[in-house]
């Protein structure tokens, strides 16, 4: 099997171009043996038709050929053109003077008053064309004789004939194989040549050359590198936002556990280490449930379904409602039910619980949720916006870089308020978008991701 | 009140079993989904607290399976993983509150406790009915706004009579919410504490809180009132 495109497909023309030739040659060749082979003939019959013309009888009753014949190949000995005329007996009563010395073999008996060919070989074994018309004479007889009149040609002329036709035939056409192949090879070459640049180009990315498929590629191929470079983009951005949550997690874990082995150490560790350790392994706790929620982030997904964002929300909603039952909350939708969010659905619920989930904690009575796509000018839609907002006590201003600071949390007094948010804030930067915190009209937070 | 775990790890599973039954409780542990939904299915929980994360069956299908049933007591589920997905999926299958775990056990009790009030339809943890007032989350009691001190035992059944006042309640029906299946019971017992009981809360035999209707069980007879 040919690996490359550009083999194969030159394979296929080479053999499709040789075949028509071929086939286009014997073609030619087969027409132009039988036109020559048919004017052949009609020389022949000419001659038998001369022959009959002056042939006239002798003293003893026998007929005889002209004595003046007009082609003068007939006079000349072995000059390959030859005519006897024979009797009923098969004997020749009369023979061409070319005809001195040599017998025309039997040929195949004709019927009468039609020319019959054929091909028969000399004692020296050249090729003779022989055409033999039989008729009866009744001019000057009391009785109508029978007689055979041949003439015969050596096919040596012929042969000749066809070699230098086929031979200037297949020249012509082997020239013009070899140059439509080039010319092939060539409109090969240059149609291929994009997908031999963007093998080139992804060898330079394998090799750390390049980051991207730079181009410009032909329309046929643009939706596959556009899709790869997205593709390469996503990788580029997933592995450098593991390797920083990783660090970070080990680098954030190390400051905790080191304080609580400092405090076990102490020699008075048993009574007040409690408290203590408690709180510090509250503190690795969410740590690691922070840094880890922000490496399994999958970020902006390619050639995925698209998530319906009012259906999930709803979803969030009717679960945060069970969970807050004692708590009667008047929540506000805003979502078109149209509205598509094209990335993990993992990441989409997790950004809505955790809003959700705060705006449940900290409203006096109300929520209001609305989502939104963002376009350019043109249509085109860039990112998903959603809003939720409540009417609780807002986020000072002074602590709105703290609250989105990872990990950190404003109010210790209420568990998983500030970490909420910071990972909303991470996984909306995995999609290049933002989280902002402004005052809304109801009068406590309202909180706008970008994704 | 009688809960059910379903927790797969031995170590936090006997942890919480004897920190319930500290609390109060009576508490039946099931080690995977298949032995936890046949318990929830054939004994009267109370509520039932089940890790998502189970080895066979898992507790989403546990949940879901009982709900298909039409068992209705409420579901904690304790989840390792924090992700919303799981939380949601719990949720809207029938759980009705969640607790990620590492959790504070203190938490745990205050969910478990809230979620009993709220299938009995209180949302308040202290119940007052007339001059007897019951901190759930204390598990105190007090008469006239006097302390009024009541072994575990006494407290579980004036707890569950209150929650379920106005209803007609059996001795078989008290001892199986009471009591876990490891327990051997005389029904004489349960006697023995709704007397103490009545000593206790009335002793001057005014209010009557408790009924005793011949054959059929006991009902808690006073008017809930405003805490």
């Amino acid at each position: 099997m040919i690996q490359s495109l550009h083999g194969r497909a030159l394979l296929a023309a080479s053999l499709v171009l040789t075949a028509f030739l071929g086939m286009t040659g014997l073609v030619l060749d087969g027409a132009f043996r039988d036109s020559a082979e048919a004017s052949m003939r009609d020389r022949l019959q000419g001659y038998i038709y001369a022959l009959l013309a002056g042939a006239e009888l002798d003293a003893r009753g026998l007929l005889h050929g002209p004595e003046d014949l007009h082609e003068p190949r007939f006079n000349q000995p072995a000059s390959g053109l030859y005519a006897d005329i024979r009797g009923r007996d098969n004997k020749p009563n009369w023979r061409s003077p070319s005809a001195v010395g040599i017998e025309i073999p039997p040929t195949k008996a004709s019927q009468m008053g039609v020319g019959t060919f054929d091909k028969v070989h000399l004692e020296d074994g050249t090729p003779l064309y022989v055409l033999s018309f039989k008729i009866l004479w009744e001019e000057g007889l009391k009785k109508p004789r029978q007689y055979t009149f041949r003439v015969a040609e050596t096919l040596d002329g012929f042969y000749g004939q066809i070699r230098q036709f086929r031979r200037s035939l297949w020249g012509w056409l082997g020239g013009a194989a070899l140059l439509l192949l080039a010319v092939q090879g060539m409109i090969l070459r240059w149609g291929l040549a994009p997908l031999r640049q963007v093998a080139e180009d992804l060898a330079a990315i394998e090799a750390g050359q390049a980051r991207q498929l730079t181009g410009p590629y032909p329309m046929e191929l643009r939706g596959l590198t556009d899709n790869l470079n997205a593709l390469l983009d996503s990788a580029q951005s997933h592995l450098t936002r593991y390797r920083d949550a990783l660090g970070d997690l080990a680098h954030s874990l190390k400051t905790p556990l080191a304080v609580l082995r400092g405090a076990l150490e102490r020699p008075t560790a048993d009574t007040d280490i409690r408290p203590l350790a408690q709180d510090q392994i509250e503190r690795m706790t969410r740590i690691i449930e922070y840094q880890l929620q922000r490496a399994a982030t999958s970020g902006r997904t390619h050639l995925t379904p698209p998530v319906n964002v009012a259906k999930k929300a709803k979803q969030v909603k009717s679960a945060l409602v069970k969970v807050y039952a004692d708590k009667p909350v008047d929540c506000q939708f805003d979502i078109d039910t149209g509205i598509e969010f094209h990335g993990d659905e993992g990441d989409l619920l997790e950004v809505i619980g955790n809003l959700l989930d705060n705006a449940f904690k900290w409203c006096r009575r109300r929520i209001r949720i609305s989502a939104a796509v963002v376009c350019e000018p043109d249509g085109k839609p860039i990112c998903l916006e959603m809003q939720v907002e409540d009417d609780g006590p807002g986020i000072p201003e002074n602590v709105i870089e703290r609250v989105i600071k990872r990990g950190e949390r404003v109010d210790p007094s209420t568990p998983g308020h500030g970490l909420g948010l910071a990972i909303v804030e991470s996984i909306a930067r995995a999609y290049g978008g933002k989280l902002a915190i402004h005052a809304s009209p109801l009068g406590g937070a309202a909180i706008v991701v970008r994704i | 009140m009688r809960v059910l775990v379903i927790e797969d790890e031995a170590e936090l599973r006997t942890h919480l079993q004897s920190q319930l039954r500290a609390a109060g409780y009576a508490v039946d542990a099931a080690a995977d989904g298949e032995e936890g939904f046949f318990l929830g299915s054939e004994y009267p929980f109370d509520l039932a607290i089940v890790d998502l994360g189970l080895p066979g069956l898992s507790g989403i299908e546990v949940i879901e399976r009982w709900r298909n049933k039409g068992l209705n007591f409420p579901v904690l589920i304790l989840t390792a993983r924090g992700r919303w997905q799981d939380k949601v999926e719990g949720l809207s299958i029938g759980a009705d509150d969640y607790l990620v775990k590492p959790f504070h056990f203190e938490e745990l009790l205050a969910r478990t406790s809230a979620l009993l009030r709220r299938a009995a339809g209180i949302a308040r943890p202290r119940l007052r009915f007339g001059p007897i007032l019951l901190d759930t989350v204390t598990q105190t009691v007090q008469v006239d706004a006097q302390p009024v001190e009541l072994t575990g035992h006494e407290y579980k059944i004036l707890e569950y009579l209150m929650l379920h006042s106005g209803e007609v309640i059996s001795k078989t029906a008290l001892t199986e919410h009471i009591y876990d299946q490891d327990f051997d019971c005389d029904s004489n017992v349960i006697e023995v504490f709704i007397g103490r009981l009545r000593r206790k809360l009335d002793p001057d035999n005014r209010y009557q809180p408790i009924e005793t209707l011949r054959g059929r069980g006991y009902r808690f007879t006073l008017e809930r009132s405003p805490t």
